[in-house]
């Protein structure tokens, strides 16, 4: 498993997250590649079944990155986006998929070195977990 | 031979096409006035597009500068007129007539389409760069160069005819003539900029004379992709990559060679540490950099930090020594750099492959000159003389003056004096040839111009077309050409499915790139678009007024950001990088066949402003508003207005602060336009650009009020700091500059008699705790000290410092102070000086490093630099209320650093004063004219574009439940007569959070529908099964 | 509105894991309502089983439709064009909804996906709470308006039990004593002389203690 690289979905807002990506580009500040931006105008937009969907297409983690608390430029879509990854995370546990593939992070638009390094946490942090089990499923499948 | 023109009045001329000038034309043409904008040079961009990188971003420049060179060519607002100048004026403000005379540029600018064939033919083509290049008979500036065309040099050119038939169509005009023109203005802006101190002459630093020794801006073109070496960093003398780069401080500045300004140049103790931070981000440690300086003058926004970051993390070294001399070893061409410290007695020599000198700015001959027309003073210098409370105005009314000819500066405030300058200027257009009357006259005052504003094709119907996607790939440079092998991507592209065509296109965002896009897209009858490039957040409007001009709806382009987010991030590891853009243009092409075409909505202007704090900053900005016909709600937190500049005297240059801000309170409060609300607080806010409300608390019962204003100003100043260091708030004796200030008008008998006055300066700045410079304490340490030698010529005084940072023309009065006595001694965080009380007086105990030794002084006042600190609480509470960005330390976020240091990042913003960082009275003012003038290119609109992102309800699948009527944050949706939910798209902010809680998926963002993001999602994994 | 709430996924994953084709069918009425078995939740439940398959190795051939309303014929009679492409219904309706479809189609195995509750309201986004127990004698106008037989613990029909503690029932702090409601409801009204008069015995024949119901119409036969 030394060489598992895994593929990580991040939905950042367009205000925050995203912007500190590019900050993160602008000062040349590295993050692994691993990290797939998808941008959406705010993290209250994305859906559970957005997360859902990533995990089921092969996806190895998921995050949400918003504003910080109180920050959010819709007032409160940053909260009601932790509300669904919290809920996803149960429905991943029911299901016998580690919750901890998916998560909620908050930065704001300055902080490019925030955003790598949360890049850098959720990265090490899924490569340990390993890949997504349903890979392994499909897998083992095909060899019997 | 002369033609003569006679053009309309009402028109603002800018003189001079760099930043400064740009910035000031863009302004006034986005205001609705009409700009003449003149420049001697065969294209507009100045001496910013020669640099490769700006801090503190390390941004490439052309990319940043270049969407405003287009935006400009193509306004027609702006009538530009390149290798111009202006040969006479007369009149007054407001009825200026203006002669300008256009030399030939042999070039027909309508016919040419910079094809490039005339520079084929004539090889040595490539002239660019200021000393290292040969100049060529035709040349372009660099690529994205506006007006796109070339010009030719005849003098230069052996054989007309023959250049002229390399021309197919015929732009090439071997007989142009120098024509003159009259124009009549209204208002006129200076903005010619400043030229490089030539060192060549000084031949103890051997410039011109060894192959290896640079100006800064010549390194800087060496450094750049479309420089002349491509980007690729050797010396000439032997083609072999440098190993030590040297930097010398201070060549051309603060007085110390032959022919050098006294002044200091402001600017480049920041642009040497970029070069050396941009070298040591490239080589990493195969190339070590050293700066030689005299004093660090790194005071603006965040610069102290990027100067510790340079040291700690990027290890720049920096040497505070003057080097007096480089000297080549004739064998290897290395260069033996010689220099003395302080500290120590011997000399040392360093070797260096390569030597850069940071050499300052001069206003240029051709400057005088022009200024001599224009019928303008100059100082001593021959920069335009100004005031510190008007620090845009020459000494001619109607004339104005922005950028490095007012003083030596660097590029954001450059932007704000641009933008302050077109306020000004805008002040004296006759009212209806700018903006709109805000209220009742508005309807039948039509602005003629506007329609033709935009001049798009009607919009292809591609409904029921199937989708045929072009793929565009930037190179940008070297940004992403140079770590991605960008044809092998453009190859990729095209395997991708639906990808039609897919070429790269070098600079996408350059005009020759935009047209050919544009006609890739005619000729495949292209349907969607996806731009491989930077970030959609800074390029997306003009990619999309692109397809426009190609017939297609905007929101038929997708960016993938495949610089910002990758190829700098993954810039070591190539092979990574190149894999990610695959991804991301994948993506971006999986999304775009979603894409359907949008109308945005709009909605009418609020031509209210909201001006928060009244302190200098903000009635200058209320002030400038409310004179142009806006009325303005200033509140100010305190019972009076005024702010800190109240308590403030004199400044360095001697100026009666009290009475001209007596002068302004008194203009602010019986002006007509103003409603002054004071004390006041601001409790809430909701809204958008062009429609915000804002609840205020304020007179003396705190009575709320709601208020409407389209845009806000926020000019909430900044505090003195006060420390409790050295016995200050503890002992009599211990003052800080703004007391001694007071002390010195109120009670000179109290200063007179004082024989010994130390100053320390820094204290609770430059910390841990306050780690930027306060940029106002050095000056003010000067300036009281100055004065207390006027009152006592035999008062001893020491001034304790760590750099003095008396930038422009404040070193005038350092010098002027260490010739009437005054001491200055260094120290360092390390050793700092010690304070203990003594009866009535103060005993201070700091290192004299030059001697050595420890020395005592009891003082009489010990005077502390204090400077500012933000005000925390107060930004912290808009920063909440208002949805705004704080950088660490307190101080308002600005939208870009270098650009829009005036604009907030939310839509509608505009900061000035000490909000934004601490500064003097003249640089807040300046700022605060700024706001005002970037307030009214919104303003001057009548209806604010909402853009297409709102939320859209399908009536069929929605159950009535609710959920989208309560999830909404600003309860715009509602169940509607017919038994569904309804979204006014005019009242919707587009979050998105009704979409993604509707249990019946009822609900769909536009732009970003579910299918659209589950595509990318598609386009990122290939299915597993 | 009839609650619901989505049964533990395991039970689920069990009831469909003989078969290959699922036809998973949603319901717009009170079950989108109350955020259980929409077109949202039809979708997620698909994916989280989806999931929950690959893990073994198997992938499901899912076909996700959400009716208008599962407890109608016509409704239901959509379904046809493609109940003959799936092994087996899941159904996100409530019982009604589940019934209807398996009365329809009596050769395909259905499945309820969710576990039907009570009638409620909500109180506020997201939190419904029992309002209702369909008992066929409505008695609201004798009691303030305030159900004793749906909110009583022990549905009690003659003022409070001993349980009752500072308003609330003994069962929990979090429920109400619905006589305490009912007293400050009466007291608000000004009718509180009426909280003493003693409710006869309740006929409890038109609730479901005598068997199920049914309602016809004539006019409308």
């Amino acid at each position: 498993m030394k060489d598992f690289e895994p593929v990580i979905v991040a939905f950042c807002c367009h205000y925050c997250a995203y912007t500190a990506a590019d900050m993160a580009g602008s000062k040349r500040i590295a993050y692994p590649a691993n990290v797939k931006i998808i941008r959406v105008p705010c993290s209250g937009k994305v859906d559970t079944i957005h997360i859902m969907k990533a995990l089921e297409n092969g996806a190895d983690g998921v995050y949400v990155a918003g504003c910080l608390e109180g920050d959010c430029h819709f007032k409160n879509g940053n909260l009601r986006a932790l509300q669904r990854v919290k809920q996803v995370q149960a429905l991943l546990e029911e299901i016998g998929i580690e919750p901890e593939r998916v998560e909620m992070v908050a930065m704001s638009a300055g902080m490019g070195e925030r955003f790598a390094e949360v890049a850098f946490e959720i990265t090490d942090k899924i490569r340990k977990l390993g890949p997504n089990p349903l890979k392994a499923g499909m897998e083992n499948a095909k060899a019997a | 031979m002369q033609n003569q023109n006679s053009v309309q009045t009402g028109k603002v001329l800018v003189v001079g096409g760099g930043v400064g000038g740009i910035r000031a034309a863009l302004d006034i043409a986005e205001s609705g006035g009409d700009v003449v904008l003149v420049d001697n040079a065969y294209s507009i961009g100045g001496l910013m597009t020669q640099l490769d990188r700006t801090f503190p971003t390390n941004n490439c420049d052309l990319c940043t500068l270049s969407p405003h060179l287009s935006e400009s060519g193509r306004e027609l607002h702006i009538d530009l007129k390149t290798m111009t100048d202006v040969t006479g004026i007369q009149g007054e403000a407001g009825a200026f007539e203006v002669t300008l005379k256009t030399w030939p540029r042999y070039i027909d600018v309508e016919k040419c389409t910079a094809c490039g064939e005339c520079l084929e033919s004539f090889p040595e083509c490539i002239r660019f760069t200021p000393g290292l290049d040969h100049r060529a008979p035709t040349c372009m500036r660099y690529p994205q160069a506006t007006p796109w065309s070339y010009s030719v040099d005849m003098d230069k050119c052996n054989d007309p005819e023959a250049l002229e038939k390399t021309c197919k169509i015929g732009a090439i005009l071997p007989d142009d003539e120098a024509k003159e023109t009259l124009i009549e203005v209204s208002a006129v802006i200076l903005a010619p900029g400043a030229s490089i101190f030539d060192p060549s002459h000084l031949d103890h630093f051997g410039k011109g004379l060894y192959d290896n020794v640079f100006t800064s801006l010549e390194y800087e073109r060496i450094l750049s992709a479309s420089g002349p070496t491509g980007g690729i960093l050797v010396r000439p003398s032997d083609g072999k990559q440098p190993k030590r780069i040297a930097w010398i401080q201070c060549v051309g500045s603060r007085g110390i060679q032959k022919g050098a300004a006294s002044y200091c140049s402001s600017a480049c103790c920041m642009f040497a540490t970029k070069e050396a931070i941009v070298t040591r981000e490239r080589f990493k440690d195969d190339i070590e950099t050293v700066i030689f300086y005299m004093d660090m003058r790194t005071s603006g926004k965040d610069y102290e930090l990027y100067y510790q970051r340079a040291k700690d993390e990027f290890g720049v070294r920096f040497v505070r020594s003057r080097p007096h001399s480089v000297v080549q070893n004739p064998k290897d061409m290395n260069l033996a750099v010689c220099y003395t410290q302080d500290e120590k007695s011997e000399n040392i020599t360093e070797e260096f492959d390569m030597v850069v000198l940071s050499t300052g700015f001069m206003i240029s001959e051709e400057t005088r000159e022009m200024a001599e027309v224009m019928g303008i003073k100059l100082n001593p210098h021959g920069f335009a003389e100004t005031a510190s409370f008007k620090p845009v105005e020459t000494s001619r009314p109607g004339i104005f003056v922005c950028g490095m000819f007012e003083s030596p500066k660097d590029i954001p405030e450059t932007m704000v004096q641009g933008s302050a300058a077109a306020c000004k200027a805008l002040g004296i257009v006759p009212r209806g040839k700018q903006a709109k009357a805000p209220a009742d006259s508005a309807v039948e005052n039509q602005w003629d111009d506007y329609d033709g504003y935009e001049a798009f094709p009607p919009e292809r119907d591609v409904t029921d077309e199937t989708p045929r996607t072009g793929v565009f790939v930037c190179d940008c440079g070297f940004n992403i050409g140079g770590v991605i092998d960008v044809p092998a991507l453009v190859d990729y592209c095209k395997t991708i499915a639906g990808v039609e065509v897919a070429i790269a296109v070098g600079h996408g965002c350059s005009g020759e790139s935009q047209k050919n896009i544009e006609s890739y897209i005619k000729e495949h009858q292209l349907n969607r678009v996806v731009i491989g490039g930077c970030s959609p957040r800074t390029h997306e409007t003009k990619f999309q007024d692109m397809v426009r001009r190609a017939g297609l709806n905007k929101y038929l382009v997708e960016i993938a950001n495949i610089r910002d987010q990758d190829t700098w991030v993954h810039r070591d590891q190539p092979e990574i990088a190149a894999n990610k853009a695959r991804e991301l243009i994948r993506m971006a092409v999986a999304r775009v066949k979603l894409s359907i075409p949008l109308v945005d909505y709009t909605l009418p202007m609020n031509k209210d402003i909201l001006v928060v704090g009244g302190g200098v900053a903000g009635m200058t900005s209320a002030l400038a508003l409310a004179d142009r016909g806006f009325k303005v709600f200033l509140a100010e937190r305190s019972p009076r207005l005024g702010g800190m500049a109240a308590n403030i005297r004199k400044t360095l240059e001697g100026e009666d602060v009290r009475s001209k801000v007596a002068e302004m309170i008194e203009r602010t409060m019986n002006h007509e336009k103003i409603q002054v609300m004071a004390p006041a607080i601001i409790v809430d806010h909701s809204g958008m650009p062009g429609m915000f409300t804002t609840g205020v608390q304020s007179g003396p019962q705190m009575f709320y009020t709601s208020i409407k204003h389209g845009v806000t100003i926020l000019a909430t100043g900044a505090l003195p700091n006060k420390p409790s260091e050295y016995l200050l708030n503890e002992h009599d004796a211990v003052v800080t500059q703004l007391e001694l200030d007071e002390r010195i008008e109120d009670d000179p008998d109290s200063v007179k008699n004082a024989a010994n006055v130390v100053m320390i300066q820094c204290v609770g700045s430059r910390t841990k705790e306050n780690p930027n410079c306060s940029r106002v304490c050095c000056q003010a340490a000067v300036k009281n000290a100055l004065r207390i030698i006027d009152l006592n010529p035999d008062a001893n005084i020491i001034v304790l410092y760590r750099d003095m940072r008396t930038y422009g023309f404040q070193e005038d009065y350092y010098k002027e102070a260490r010739e009437k006595g005054v001491i200055f001694v260094r120290y360092s965080l390390e050793t700092k000086p010690a304070v203990e009380a003594d009866e009535d007086k103060v005993t201070v105990t700091f290192n004299e490093p030059i001697l050595g030794i420890k020395a005592s002084v009891t003082a009489d006042i010990l005077c502390l630099s204090t400077g500012f600190i933000s005000d925390d609480e107060s930004t912290e509470d808009l920063g909440f209320i208002f949805h705004l960005q704080r950088t660490d330390d307190g101080y308002f976020l600005e939208d870009h650093i270098k650009l829009r240091p005036v604009d907030l990042p939310v839509p509608g913003f505009f900061v000035a004063g000490t909000a934004h960082s601490p500064k003097n009275i003249r640089e807040s003012i300046a700022q605060a004219q700024a706001a005002a003038g970037r307030a009214q290119t919104l303003l001057s609109q009548d209806e604010i574009n909402l853009g297409a992102s709102v939320a859209k309800v399908d009536g069929k699948k929605c159950a009535a439940c609710l959920i989208c009527v309560r999830a909404c944050p600003y309860s715009i949706p509602f169940i509607n007569a017919d038994g569904y939910s309804e979204i006014d798209p005019a009242r919707c902010h587009g979050c998105g959070i009704c979409a993604a809680e509707c249990p019946a998926k009822a609900i769909q963002l536009m732009q970003f529908q579910d299918d659209q993001i589950l595509a990318r999602l598609d386009g990122l994994f290939e299915r597993m099964n | 509105m009839i609650t619901a709430e989505r049964k533990p996924m395991e039970e689920i994953i069990e009831s469909v894991r003989p078969y290959n084709r699922i036809l998973l069918v949603g319901c717009n009425e009170c079950v989108t309502v109350c955020a259980a078995g929409g077109r949202k939740e039809v979708g997620i439940l698909s994916s989280a089983l989806q999931m929950a398959f690959m893990q073994e190795g198997k992938t499901l051939d899912i076909k996700e439709l959400t009716l208008e309303r599962q407890c109608d014929p016509e409704y239901v009679e959509e379904l046809v064009t493609v109940i003959d492409q799936a092994d087996a219904v899941l159904s996100m309706a409530c019982g009604c909804g589940v019934q209807e479809v398996a009365r329809r189609y009596k050769d395909k195995p259905v499945y309820p996906a969710l576990n039907t509750l009570f009638m409620g309201a909500a109180e506020r986004q997201g939190v419904w709470a029992e309002r209702c127990q369909g008992c066929g004698d409505c008695i609201l106008g004798l009691t303030g308006g305030i159900c004793p037989v749906a909110r009583c613990s022990k549905r009690l029909l003659n003022g409070p039990c001993g349980g009752s503690t500072a308003g609330k029932c003994e069962i929990s702090q979090d429920v109400d004593c619905v006589w305490q409601l009912i007293w400050d409801r009466m007291k608000a009204l000004g009718i509180e002389n009426r909280y003493e008069e003693v409710m006869t015995a309740k006929d409890w024949r038109t609730s479901r203690d005598g068997g199920p119901r049914k309602i016809i119409r004539e006019d409308l036969v």
